[in-house]
């Protein structure tokens, strides 16, 4: 528990210092990018207008201030060139739950099918299971991502004759993109447990395990599995929270409105609001998702302790 | 593999059921309007002679998603380009650019020409995104959406074109006056709109067409207040379309205004936008599957198109836009020591140098980085372009002494060695170093841009000679690019380019006015014949031309003098117009209303779509046909 509120506090320091430097960071951007391509039509009073009304003309001791004392009331702002005047929370409130919720099925997809093909392949290591799924894994990680969502997009709805894009109503045309997240992630989940896996049955207690008799498939399921498991759980929870950040390719690709390259595209807009709200949202999960690791390892392995005193680590 | 991927294919689809699951049933969305069944109410004409699609409901995909429908603050082209079908103006144009009467049935002005007097149309109903009546259009609204534009704290982009013509609007802008009844935007009563000028403004009209004057419901506004815009239900709608369906990053609707005044005029009743970043890539797939109505094809494709007899038989130009592209020559260097700024100041200053580098450039096979097929098609030797502003009938580009330079042509190798020859002698007596550095930027993110920069390095080293010019591109990231480049005069030579505010050639001085960040001309030290300073000759004539205001043959005149005189002179290249590629689309493109300038030329209204679309013969068959029918047209309306 003391653990816990240590690394709390820290987490919290952290989580200041990076949206501290990140606020000030966009304070120095030129203020050209306020008014994209509209800057050589005004005239001074209109941009000093503008300005003033953001509240950049202030010392950045004052916006800073300002800025913490908002977000402690829970108030993250309007966006400026985003959606002018419309309130962050509205922007990113239906982008989020979308990406959420395509990323947690790609997530349980992958998780599914990369496990399944993963323990397979450690099962027959060597033989033709095994050598098939590694030419899908390298295959998976080697090929540009781009290339193959974008085959995939254009045959699969030809041959499969469903929608190109993206809609809310038609869950037919979420099979492509949730398809799309799920192949790379699957590669990963079999690689990694595989590897794991095979890790584990080379040790003493397989054998062991083994020359007491037990049948194949309760070492498996009831030691490898578990133990190669630990060190994939410290992951999962990152994982899952991070989905929310949303895929760039794949959002733009079948039109889904996601928070996909909404960061990227609030910087170069230079939306001081929605990217201070975005680097802070995805630093908290960031650091929530780590510590949520630790624990639920803690919770799945109980030779692993948290505090330093157990020291079996 | 085969096998393995469609057993996941399974297994995704059984899953994504089971999340389909998870998902509330409302995203029916009950607030979507009732779309009006427009199916059976087929505008009559639509069948003749099957030129036109049974259909008329147009589909397409874009890439860049509006920021706001607020059109009393915004600039950008797409947006306006949206909220001209959504609200009208007081005029409009029709489709050969002659003015017409719209929310404004007549007008008059003081024989002083500084006050305006529009009667309005009545029973000209606002509606909300539902299409439910809130109130009518009158002359209040024009005053509401003034005072909107004028309030600073509403961050308007158009308020300074409002305020460069309408009394005392500046200043209330500034806070100079408080008073809103002292600017010059009144309503007499609920039908009669008076304007009041600065000064006698002959493109007046004209500037009726911009966001800055569109009308706004007064009560509705307040009631909104900064939410006004933000939504499809914070706007009310007069136009030929109301935006039912609106979700950024998702798509938007628009449907017929069944109310609107003109509606006889308005034949697609449905208009269809699905956004999709990637949206140049895959608008081709979706046009050959029929999914919409139109595609730009991208450079990089076309000849995959024109290999295609059966694509090809779709392939037409895309029409040319009003932004004119020029290479600046920058007399004001403020660039790195090592690029030498104060020789290239001595060499600028020198009228043979500048015209060896004009002579020197190719701009065709320059274009070519950009139109493969037809290069010709967007080059243009003027600053204004062709088509865009006339009077008494004559096209601003044929005026003398234009009209030649029109007809010319710079590139010449044989004129540019000989300007060399004569500026080599005339800098070494003036102590300039020879190779003249000089610094090219451009935009990474501008693909053609990139390539253009190379070849016409290219095209000056070869033909001058390395040891007369040395050209250095400076590729520059986009984010904050004209502050590091153009407006800090952070280069020698740049193509640049500049939109029209109004339509009146005056509109492509501005950049040349003393004090702007194009290519500083007034710290030239060059001399006309008669010795006077070249920029004061030229900045004499534009004034007389701007004080011009009663015999606008004689203004028009007096500014292709003026443009001429930058041209012949060699201060800045001019290049070609925005637009050009290449589409293939079910639109007829010249059915829409034209404008040079404003907003008219962005709607629907009058459009038709094509059973099948044009190819490039009957392109230019129509745009012949539209070209005379324009000059006849203008004529007509010249004698009236």
């Amino acid at each position: 528990m003391k653990y816990i509120l240590t690394r709390l506090s820290r987490s919290l320091l952290t989580l200041v210092i990076v949206v501290t430097v990140v606020f000030l960071l966009m304070r120095m951007m030129p203020i050209e990018g306020y008014f994209g391509a509209s800057f050589d039509k005004l005239d001074e009073a209109q941009k000093m207008a503008k300005l003033n009304n953001l509240g950049l003309l202030d010392p950045w001791y004052i916006q800073l201030k300002n800025f913490y004392t908002d977000i402690l009331k829970g108030d993250f702002g309007e966006s400026i060139t985003y959606r002018p005047k419309v309130a962050i929370t509205k922007i990113l409130g239906d982008k989020l739950i979308t990406s959420l919720r395509f990323g947690l099925a790609s997530l349980a997809v992958s998780l599914v099918v990369g496990l399944g093909m993963g323990i397979l392949m450690a099962r027959f290591k060597g033989k033709f299971w095994d050598k098939l799924g590694t030419v899908y894994v390298v295959g998976a990680n080697a090929v540009p991502a781009v290339i193959y969502y974008l085959l995939i997009q254009v045959y699969f709805t030809n041959i499969f004759n469903l929608p190109l894009l993206y809609s809310k109503t038609d869950s037919k045309s979420w099979i492509l993109p949730i398809l799309c997240l799920s192949l790379v992630n699957i590669a990963y989940y079999a690689m990694w447990i595989r590897r794991y896996m095979v890790d584990e049955l080379n040790k003493d207690y397989v054998r062991l395990a083994r020359a007491k008799g037990l049948k194949n498939k309760d070492i498996m399921v009831k030691h490898v599995m578990r133990n190669a498991f630990v060190p994939m759980v410290q992951y999962l929870p990152a994982s899952i929270l991070y989905t929310v950040s949303g895929s760039i390719y794949v959002e733009s690709l079948f039109s889904i409105p996601g928070t996909g390259g909404l960061l990227v595209t609030a910087i170069q807009r230079q939306d001081n609001t929605l990217v201070q709200a975005l680097v802070l949202l995805y630093s908290s999960i960031g650091i929530v998702g780590l510590m949520l690791g630790d624990i639920l390892m803690a919770a799945f392995d109980p030779r692993i302790k948290l505090s330093q005193e157990g020291g079996s680590r | 593999m085969k096998r393995l991927l469609s057993l996941l294919l399974v297994l995704v689809m059984v899953l994504s059921a089971c999340t389909g699951g998870t998902t509330p049933p409302t995203s029916e969305t009950p607030g979507t309007p009732e779309t009006p069944d427009t199916s059976e109410e087929k505008p009559e004409d639509v069948e003749e002679g099957g030129k036109y699609a049974a259909e008329q409901v147009y589909k397409t995909v874009y890439a860049e998603e509006i920021q706001t429908i607020n059109y009393l603050t915004t600039t950008t082209n797409v947006e306006f380009a949206l909220a001209a079908n959504l609200v009208d103006t007081l005029v409009d144009y029709d489709m050969y650019g002659v003015l017409q009467p719209a929310l404004a049935e007549s007008w008059e002005s003081s024989e002083d020409g500084l006050t305006w007097t529009f009667h309005l149309r009545k029973g000209v109903k606002w509606l909300d995104f539902e299409g439910t009546e809130v109130a009518e259009t009158t002359a209040h609204d024009f005053v509401d959406a003034a005072k909107y534009l004028l309030t600073p704290e509403n961050e308007s982009a158009t308020a300074n074109l409002f305020y460069s013509v309408i009394k005392n609007a500046e200043e209330y802008f500034n806070g100079d006056i408080t008073d809103f009844s002292q600017v010059g935007v009144k309503a007499e009563d609920d039908y009669t709109l008076v304007y009041t000028l600065i000064k006698p403004t002959p493109y007046f009209e004209s500037m009726l067409t911009y966001v800055c004057f569109f009308p706004a419901y007064g009560p509705f506004l307040e009631e909104m207040g900064d939410q006004f815009g933000t939504t499809n239900s914070a706007l009310l709608y007069n136009g030929g379309y109301i935006l039912s369906e609106f979700e950024p990053q998702m798509h938007r609707i628009l449907i017929k205004n069944p109310k609107y005044w003109d509606a006889d005029n308005i034949h697609i009743t449905e208009l269809n936008y699905k956004y999709n970043k990637e949206a140049t890539s895959l608008a081709g797939e979706m046009y050959k599957r029929g999914e919409i109505s139109d595609v730009e094809i991208p450079a990089a494709s076309i000849d995959e198109w024109m290999n295609n007899p059966e694509l090809k038989n779709q392939v037409r130009p895309s029409i040319l836009g009003t932004y004119t592209y020029f290479y600046a020559i920058n007399f004001d260097p403020k660039f790195d020591a090592q690029y030498e700024p104060e020789n290239w100041k001595i060499a600028v200053n020198n009228p043979n140098f500048r015209k060896s580098l004009v002579s020197a450039i190719n701009r065709v096979a320059a274009m070519q980085t950009q139109e493969p097929y037809d290069p010709e098609y967007r080059i243009i030797n003027t600053i204004t372009p062709p088509n865009y502003a006339s009077q008494g009938g004559v096209d601003y580009t044929q005026m003398e002494p234009l009209k030649a330079i029109t007809e010319g042509e710079f590139f010449s190798k044989e004129k540019a060695l000989e300007y060399k020859d004569k500026a080599v002698e005339e800098l070494t007596a003036a102590g300039a170093k020879f190779p003249v550095k000089i610094l090219m930027p451009y935009n990474t993110n501008i693909t053609s841009w990139a390539n253009e920069a190379q070849v016409v390095k290219q095209q000056l080293e070869t033909t001058l000679g390395t040891d007369y010019v040395e050209v250095t591109l400076l590729p520059h990231a986009p984010t904050g690019f004209l502050d590091g480049t153009r407006r800090a005069g952070n280069y020698s030579m740049m193509q640049v380019n500049w939109g029209p505010d109004y339509a009146d050639p005056q509109t492509y001085t501005d950049p040349f006015e003393r004090g702007f960040n194009y290519n500083f001309p007034e710290y030239t030290t060059d001399v006309t014949e008669d010795g006077q300073n070249i920029f004061e000759a030229y900045e004499a004539l534009v004034n007389e031309a701007k004080a011009e205001v009663k015999d606008l043959v004689r203004r028009y005149e007096l500014f292709a003098q003026a443009e001429a005189m930058l041209i012949e002179n060699s201060f800045i290249m001019p290049y070609c117009v925005s637009g050009g590629g290449y589409m293939a689309s079910k639109v007829h493109p010249f059915e829409a209303p034209y404008s040079s300038f404003g907003i008219s030329a962005e709607r629907w209204k009058g459009q038709k779509l094509l059973a099948k679309p044009m190819n490039m013969e009957e392109f230019e068959i129509a745009q012949k046909e539209w070209q005379a029918a324009r000059e006849e047209a203008l004529k007509e309306a010249a004698k009236k």
